[in-house]
């Protein structure tokens, strides 16, 4: 079956799951694994995975909060991922409408500059402010990002392709 | 397929709210703002503090699944591994109980000695031990963050220590718990004594879990193996209390200092448990102000000031 956001009419999105994804995105932001450079910022791919799917119900605003957020645990300078964030949220919802056109691979391919110029935006904020420079594994993190796209995009979409009525022979 | 199941609602055309790069303007503005203020001026402390609350009580959840993990991992390592640090606790016992022993008398007759001497005793250092929440994981600092905070009396600045020396020092402090700038940070600096020596000197953070000494001269006497403790001449770190050890010196012919570089003895990788030293300051009597100027007679011009 051919991948194409407009072949198969969805059911509306529950708001619960909504937030509650963002919610266990940055529960595993927050997981004490260490210092990982290549670590794939899960918060900011459940963010533009929302933005692009439903931009009238998370925009700029929940991005920006939940980057003070993220700021504030990791003792970050206050601002830094929240500017992150918002740059990231405002491109996926200048794109929401060609992305969802295309199969996932390519969806992926076209994601992968927005989370590069958050990263970079991150890097460039803390070298101003007297940050280390934490190594050149730091450029993978964008890259993981986008290769989850397509294992994200169906585990999120997965409530929403359910059928509409249930059937007793029909498992989901 | 039944009629209502489809969001079947029109979309709105002229209540859309501002425009996406309106938006993007604004929230870029706002974050702007916070890092200048966080930087430079203290008023995002409570916005800090109000976030900080919100989020401790899911980092105190998320220590559960790490502690379940490690429990789990040490129940299979097991009996062998449990002896093994048994048997290594009780030769550093044996080890520190002559050590100690030697200190009650030492201590007994520096006292002695002190008084003799009329000098003022020595200070107490009051310490608090507590837990290492997690470890930030933010790629561009050094940083832990501990379960203690402003309600159990932490300080900004205070000394945080662990058994092998010195860690690092509290940055944040917010009122259940605070931020622990560890020494090998890019951003962190402590007075140094050599021991072997005697000779002042600044340690520096470094990148890649080290530190350096700074601004020590080509020919300065400094060998590998040396080790630095704190000098006390900062007024936050009590001193003798160990830092760094020196592992390799590289007198430069390029520049007039050498390039030293440290490894601290105290390691931050899978700390549990730490103690939050009070900063000396606090217990070293006030600065004497400094008198008022007298009004100067008329005509007369102060001495110093600049002119134009």
């Amino acid at each position: 079956m051919e991948h194409r956001g407009a072949d198969q009419l969805l059911l509306p999105v529950n708001p619960l799951f909504l937030w509650f994804s963002l919610f266990a995105a940055l529960v595993f932001n927050m997981l004490p694994l260490g210092r990982i450079a290549a670590l794939p910022d899960m918060l900011a791919l459940v963010l533009v995975f929302w933005n692009v799917h439903q931009p009238r119900r998370v925009g700029i605003g929940a991005a920006f909060f939940f980057g003070l957020l993220m700021d504030v645990h990791q003792g970050a300078v206050l601002g830094q991922h929240a500017e992150a964030y918002t740059l990231l949220s405002f491109l996926a919802i200048t794109m929401h409408r060609r992305l969802l056109w295309f199969g996932l691979t390519e969806q992926a391919l076209q994601i992968l500059p927005v989370f590069i110029v958050a990263h970079a935006v991150s890097l460039v904020v803390r070298l101003l402010s007297s940050g280390s420079f934490p190594g050149w594994t730091m450029l993978l993190a964008p890259l993981f990002e986008a290769m989850l796209w397509p294992a994200v995009s169906w585990l999120l979409l997965a409530p929403q392709r359910r059928a509409p009525d249930r059937d007793a022979n029909r498992p989901l | 397929m039944p009629l209502g199941t489809l969001d079947r609602r029109p979309p709105p055309f002229f209540h859309q709210g501002p425009s996406a790069l309106t938006r993007l303007a604004v929230f870029s503005a706002v974050a702007l703002f916070l890092m200048a203020a966080d930087t430079r001026f203290a008023v995002t402390r409570p916005l800090r503090a109000g976030l900080a609350m919100l989020l401790l009580p899911l980092e105190r959840a998320l220590e559960v699944p790490m502690e379940v993990t490690r429990a789990s991992g040490e129940y299979v390592g097991g009996l062998h591994a449990a002896q093994a640090d048994l048997s290594r606790a009780q030769l550093a016992l044996t080890a520190q109980s002559a050590k100690a022993a030697r200190v009650d008398t030492l201590t007994a007759e520096n006292n002695r000695l002190r008084a003799l001497v009329d000098l003022k005793p020595a200070l107490v250092v009051k310490s608090m031990a507590a837990e290492v929440l997690y470890e930030a994981s933010d790629p561009f600092s050094r940083k832990i963050f501990i379960d203690r905070g402003a309600s159990q009396g932490v300080v900004p600045g205070a000394p945080v220590i662990d058994e092998s020396g010195v860690l690092g020092q509290v940055t944040r402090v917010y009122p259940l718990s605070s931020e622990v700038t560890l020494l090998i940070d890019k951003e962190a600096a402590i007075p140094v004594l050599n021991t072997r020596t005697h000779q002042r000197s600044a340690a520096f953070g470094a990148d890649g879990a080290a530190l350096e000494l700074r601004f020590m001269a080509g020919n300065a006497d400094v060998r590998v193996g040396d080790l630095l403790q704190t000098s006390g001449v900062d007024g936050i770190y009590p001193p003798g209390l160990d830092v760094a050890k020196v592992v390799k010196v590289d007198p430069r012919a390029d520049s007039s200092f050498a390039r030293i570089a440290l490894v601290p003895t105290a390691s931050a990788d899978g700390v549990r448990h730490v103690l939050v030293l009070e900063p000396m300051a606090m217990q070293l009597p006030a600065r004497p102000e400094p008198e008022p100027e007298a009004p100067l007679p008329k005509g007369q011009r102060p001495i110093r000031g600049t002119r134009k």
